[in-house]
């Protein structure tokens, strides 16, 4: 069975760069959008097995994203919020997402949140 | 011409029959009764001495009781005359003072109502007509309780103010409240930010019979903070992306090439205290512009203290940080407490530059948990003391002894205290040390 892929939503470029390198190297698909428009082009392609979402960006931001993608989707994927915020659990309560990482992350903790969220997403959606 | 004011406040039809002398407050009181009976004592008794005597002489010894009938009626005529005067003086006085009153209300730029002991609005003057929108002053005369619910009174959190905490009505009850925060809704919609203050109006020998408010309209200095603050948090905001990046690459490149582990370590260590300085801006600022927003849960405040010393051991090598517990189970914003210990033990290492020892403990007594935390360090100058919570204020800025910081740990710190209920203080030697505290009540047995 092949793992459903990884879409990392984020506007700074280095950052993005870094955040497919780390989760190819650890064996994930990744697939990439800036901003929250491009990102649910990536979403209609087809459904990734967990999203990590910056909240600030240009465009489409994180929580119109995330309000856009559950009245269309659902929970048919778990979002993880990548927030520089003070609050990062906060923010992540406000869109009801799954879960969190705060800037600056370690990696370790970006690798283990995503494998976990994997995971449980792994059994097929179901059909609200 | 009489100033704008004056006319306004006067009564109409009525002209002032004294054209007003400058400033001469003196010059122009009535007569007081004191002065008026004077007066009367002085006018009759100079009759009763001289009448008979100028009797006497224009009409001789014949006089007869006409006469003393015509003189008793005559006195009372003089006298009447003149107590009309008297009285009719000082009745235009009080009430050109009575309007040199209500323009000096009417005059101040702030907002004032004066209330009656039945808690009416009985009085407005023309600013609190223009900072609530509404057509006249005579539109605001109202019961109080109305007028809260009118305008909405509510406190910055948006919560109504209680009638019994009305400043008006605490100072109707003999308190001279202190200013307080509060927001109003104005009759064109728009919200204003308000400083309000109200006493009660003293009367020598008599009870409270009046109170008056004083609303002060704050909303540009607010606005000033809030875009201050908001400024100061996207600035934070700003600063983590970037810190994220180096960080990362950090990581990445110690895993890939071990031998620069040690470089790579500082770098990372750097970003961690640079990370620091930014989450110190952002808690503070956001204390402020959404000081509700905690997450309050039960915990013991004793394990929180050992994992927060534990996390810090490995950034003061050179400290033995100790922690002594008991269990104290407190309702609290968990992370935001943590924030406060991980302050005051940075504090206490950061000040104590030679090492030795901090100690943190938590104990229990009286319905709140205490946390301490000693150092042997530097200790603050007396002089210095007053001083530590201020925003931004460094006691050792500028001295040999400046070890950094952004003088924000303390201020958030009570900031944060303070919203749990709770309080904080110190006790500091120069040369000895100081020793931080804070206290939050205790949980309750029952609640969860």
């Amino acid at each position: 069975m092949t793992e459903r892929s990884v879409l990392v939503v984020e506007d700074d470029p280095d950052l993005l760069a870094l955040l497919e390198m780390i989760l190819q190297d650890a064996g994930h698909t990744v697939r990439t959008a800036q901003e929250g428009g491009a990102a649910l082009a990536r979403v209609a392609e087809e459904m990734p097995g967990v999203i990590l979402l910056d909240m600030r960006m240009p465009g489409m931001n994180g929580w119109e994203f995330a309000r856009e993608f559950r009245a269309r989707y659902g929970r048919a994927c778990p979002i993880i919020v990548v927030t520089a915020a003070e609050n990062a659990r906060g923010r992540a309560e406000e869109i009801g997402a799954e879960g969190w990482l705060s800037k600056p992350f370690e990696l370790e903790e970006v690798l283990a949140t995503v494998a976990r969220h994997l995971s449980s997403a792994e059994a097929p959606p179901a059909t609200h | 011409m009489p100033p704008g004011p004056i006319q306004r406040a006067g009564e109409p039809g009525w002209k002032d029959p004294e054209p007003p002398r400058a400033s001469r407050w003196r010059g122009r009181l009535p007569w007081s009764p004191g002065r008026i009976v004077a007066m009367y004592a002085l006018l009759a008794a100079l009759w009763i001495e001289l009448s008979d005597r100028a009797v006497e002489m224009l009409i001789g010894d014949h006089a007869g009781t006409t006469i003393q009938t015509v003189k008793g009626i005559g006195f009372v005529a003089v006298t009447s005359v003149m107590l009309y005067a008297l009285i009719g003086r000082r009745e235009r006085g009080l009430r050109s003072r009575g309007a040199e009153i209500r323009a000096t209300i009417e005059s101040m730029a702030d907002a004032v109502l004066v209330v009656d002991a039945d808690t009416r609005i009985v009085e407005a003057n023309q600013a609190a007509a223009e900072l609530l929108c509404v057509g006249s002053r005579e539109a605001l005369l109202m019961p109080l309780a109305a007028w809260g619910r009118r305008f909405q009174l509510r406190y910055l959190d948006g919560t109504p103010v209680p009638f019994e905490r009305f400043a008006t009505v605490r100072a109707l009850a003999g308190a001279r409240v202190p200013a307080y925060d509060a927001i109003i809704r104005a009759d064109d919609g728009r919200d204003v930010f308000l400083s309000v203050t109200a006493s009660p109006v003293l009367v020598p020998g008599g009870g409270t019979e009046l109170a008056v408010t004083v609303l002060r309209d704050v909303s540009p200095a607010r606005r000033l903070d809030e875009l201050r603050d908001e400024f100061l948090s996207t600035a934070a905001h700003e600063f983590k992306t970037p810190l994220a990046v180096i960080k990362a690459y950090a990581q990445l490149l110690q895993k890939r090439d071990p031998g620069e582990a040690q470089a790579l370590v500082v770098i990372q260590r750097q970003v961690e205290r640079l990370n620091r300085l930014v989450q110190h801006l952002l808690d503070t600022t956001r204390l402020r512009l959404d000081a509700r927003e905690g997450h309050l849960q039960r915990f013991d405040l004793g394990s929180l203290a050992g994992e927060v010393v534990a996390r810090m051991r490995a950034s003061a090598p050179a400290h033995a940080l100790s922690v002594a517990s008991v269990p104290a189970q407190v309702i609290a914003d968990r992370d935001r407490l943590a924030r406060v210990i991980t302050s005051l033990v940075d504090n206490a290492v950061r000040f104590s530059p030679g090492g030795g020892t901090v100690s943190a403990r938590v104990e229990s007594r009286d319905g709140e948990a205490i946390f301490s935390v000693e150092d042997h360090g530097l200790g603050i100058p007396p002089e210095r003391q007053a001083r530590i919570f201020e925003r931004y204020y460094r006691a050792h800025a500028g001295t040999p002894q400046d070890y950094g910081g952004l003088g924000l740990g303390l201020d958030m710190s009570r900031e944060i205290v303070a919203l749990h209920g709770g309080r904080m203080w110190f006790e500091s030697a120069p040369g000895h040390g100081s020793t931080f505290h804070f206290s939050v009540p205790l949980a309750g047995e029952g609640s969860a």
